[in-house]
């Protein structure tokens, strides 16, 4: 479904992301793991457009996306969600939601859904949605004004709420407790089974060790472990790059458990 | 009483100006080429009507329409700057616009003599609303039938996705792209909605002088208009017409007995307001100043701490 190609991004002289292939299938919840400064983020950020990549290709659904803006990548069905929320916090919860829908059409009818439905139109994806969220109760909550963990909620009905197949989840656990945590699991296996496809950014290892099919292991902005989470686990290179780093503890805790 | 009328109609034009600098600021691009667009609509309606025997209602369709067809061409490259270079950009434009009609002449023979823009003297003789016999009170319901249609206009906008997907652009570029959102169709439109606005009120103001020159349209002008939007809070559209009154009703002509001591007192005003409602008018809910607020810890305080709950992380 996506596919990068020996992508790389340079920032001067630092290689954030350095010649990384990386296939997503279809359906599937893939982590992508690494210590800090791996290159995680960078990588979604490249995905999603708001980096170009210095080289490479990243090509979605069969069509090379590499120059196409965020926006219309948003468009093609790739949607995200960030690690330091990013809602649009002076617009009611409704209205967060409301803003993201994709509409599509052509001619006067394609023009009218996309800038001039009223709030009562094509509104039952968006229902949907926001009862998936469980913000029902707020629906007309500034969305600054939610709690914490509400506002992750949102964060990722609104990156559901366009339809989009295929979700980037930057970091949706932080600062979330375990009982959020939980949640947060199951909302995103019900995603998988909308028939959504996941890449979930992640330093908390239970989550992505329970949730995720497969596992992409970064460092240095290279990829030098993919596969099951217990072959990941097991894998030296990845015990080397964690060693030292604060998660290793967790790592092995979460390998423990397994 | 003929003073109360003529401050209305000033405070009706205001007001078209005012919301068309709306439009703008909820995209998040604050523009100061407002005064630029108003100064275009004001010639370009006192040429139609005063030069070519237009009638009133085509000369200002014709400049509303023009204004938001150079505000969109002025959009497109102030979508590669923002923030404090806008506000550079935008006023460069603005200067260009008044250099512009300061040098510009082009006089034709009428019934009346020669009229037109005579360059720095200014373009005299716009005179459609004497020579149709048009009371000052027809004048002032006339520009306030068109503040009451903006306002329809944009309220309706403000409901339907267009605010709020200028209104999601405006909080967050970054998420609004992310989510499928494309800025320059957002910020764009709110620039030629704005633009058309602007033109309609510069059209009104040279009916309603029947002088104007290059001097009208200085960069006081755009900042009135950027003014009036903050003041009020971009909740509401009621907000900036509060602004309006506030600013050109009380400071500006309640303040006129003070003579040069007005000027200070105006900022100083500004200021109070910003801080006691830094929402706006109309915005947030009232809040005192940190200081005051460390002294009698009321309810009201509390109440009113600003809930930006978004930087969590």
């Amino acid at each position: 479904m996506l596919e990068l190609r020996n992508v790389s991004r340079h920032f001067g002289g630092v290689k954030a992301v350095d010649g990384l292939d990386l296939n997503v299938r279809q359906g599937e919840i893939l982590g992508l793991i690494g210590p800090n400064g791996s290159g995680k983020s960078t990588t979604v950020n490249l995905i999603s457009g708001l980096y170009q990549p210095t080289a490479g290709q990243i090509v979605f659904q069969g069509e090379d996306i590499s120059a196409l803006p965020t926006h219309l990548r948003a468009q093609r069905g790739i949607a995200r969600t960030f690690q330091n929320i990013r809602l649009f916090s002076q617009l009611s919860v409704w209205q967060n939601l409301w803003a993201a829908r994709v509409e599509r059409g052509s001619g006067w009818a394609g023009f009218k859904a996309r800038w001039l439905a009223g709030a009562d139109q094509g509104r039952e994806q968006a229902e949907q949605i926001l009862e998936f969220s469980g913000l029902q109760g707020k629906r007309d909550v500034l969305a600054g004004n939610l709690a914490f963990g509400e506002q992750r909620r949102l964060e990722l009905a609104r990156a559901a709420v366009s339809g989009a197949p295929l979700l980037l989840l930057d970091e949706p656990a932080a600062g979330m407790n375990a009982e959020e945590i939980e949640d947060l699991d199951q909302r995103i296996r019900a995603l998988r089974d909308q028939g959504r496809t996941v890449v979930l950014i992640e330093h908390h290892m239970e989550l992505v060790m329970g949730v995720c099919d497969r596992v992409a292991v970064l460092n240095f902005g290279r990829k030098i472990a993919e596969g099951r989470p217990e072959e990941v686990q097991n894998d030296e290179q990845v015990r080397a790059a964690y060693l030292g780093s604060d998660d290793n503890d967790e790592l092995m805790n979460a390998a423990l458990a397994a | 009483m003929d003073f109360y009328i003529g401050l209305l109609q000033v405070i009706g034009v205001h007001s078209l100006l005012g919301l068309s600098a709306w439009c703008v600021l909820h995209t998040g691009q604050v523009s100061l080429a407002q005064g630029g667009f108003f100064a275009i609509g004001a010639y370009v309606a006192g040429m139609l009507t005063a030069m070519f025997g237009w009638p009133l209602g085509g000369a200002l369709l014709v400049a509303a329409l023009l204004s938001g067809v150079v505000a969109v061409a002025v959009g497109f490259p102030a979508l590669r700057v923002k923030g404090l270079m806008l506000v550079v950009a935008t006023t460069a434009f603005a200067e260009i616009v008044r250099l512009v009609f300061f040098n510009f002449k082009w006089q034709v023979q009428t019934a009346q003599g020669l009229v037109g823009p005579d360059g720095g003297l200014g373009f005299g003789g716009i005179r459609y609303f004497q020579s149709n016999a048009w009371s000052g009170v027809q004048v002032m319901l006339l520009i306030w039938t068109l503040v009451a249609g903006v306002m329809l206009l944009l309220w309706s906008l403000d409901r339907t996705r267009i605010g709020t997907l200028w209104r999601a652009v405006g909080e967050d570029e970054v998420a609004a792209q992310s989510a499928g959102i494309s800025l320059t169709a957002a910020k764009v439109s709110a620039f030629g909605i704005g633009g058309a606005i602007a033109g309609l009120a510069g059209g009104l103001f040279s009916h309603n002088t029947t002088h104007i020159e290059h001097g009208n349209f200085t960069i006081l002008l755009a900042t009135f208009a950027i003014a009036y939007p903050i003041l009020g809070g971009l909740k509401s559209l009621a907000g900036t017409l509060l602004a309006v009154v506030f600013i050109q009703g009380v400071l500006v002509e309640g303040l006129r007995f003070l003579g040069d001591w007005r000027s200070l007192l105006f900022g100083a005003l500004i200021l109070l307001v910003m801080l006691v409602r830094p929402g706006g008018l109309l915005g947030a809910p009232l809040r005192w100043p940190a200081c005051l607020c460390r002294k009698n810890k009321t309810a009201s305080c509390h109440a009113a701490m600003p809930a930006k709950g978004v930087s969590h992380a």
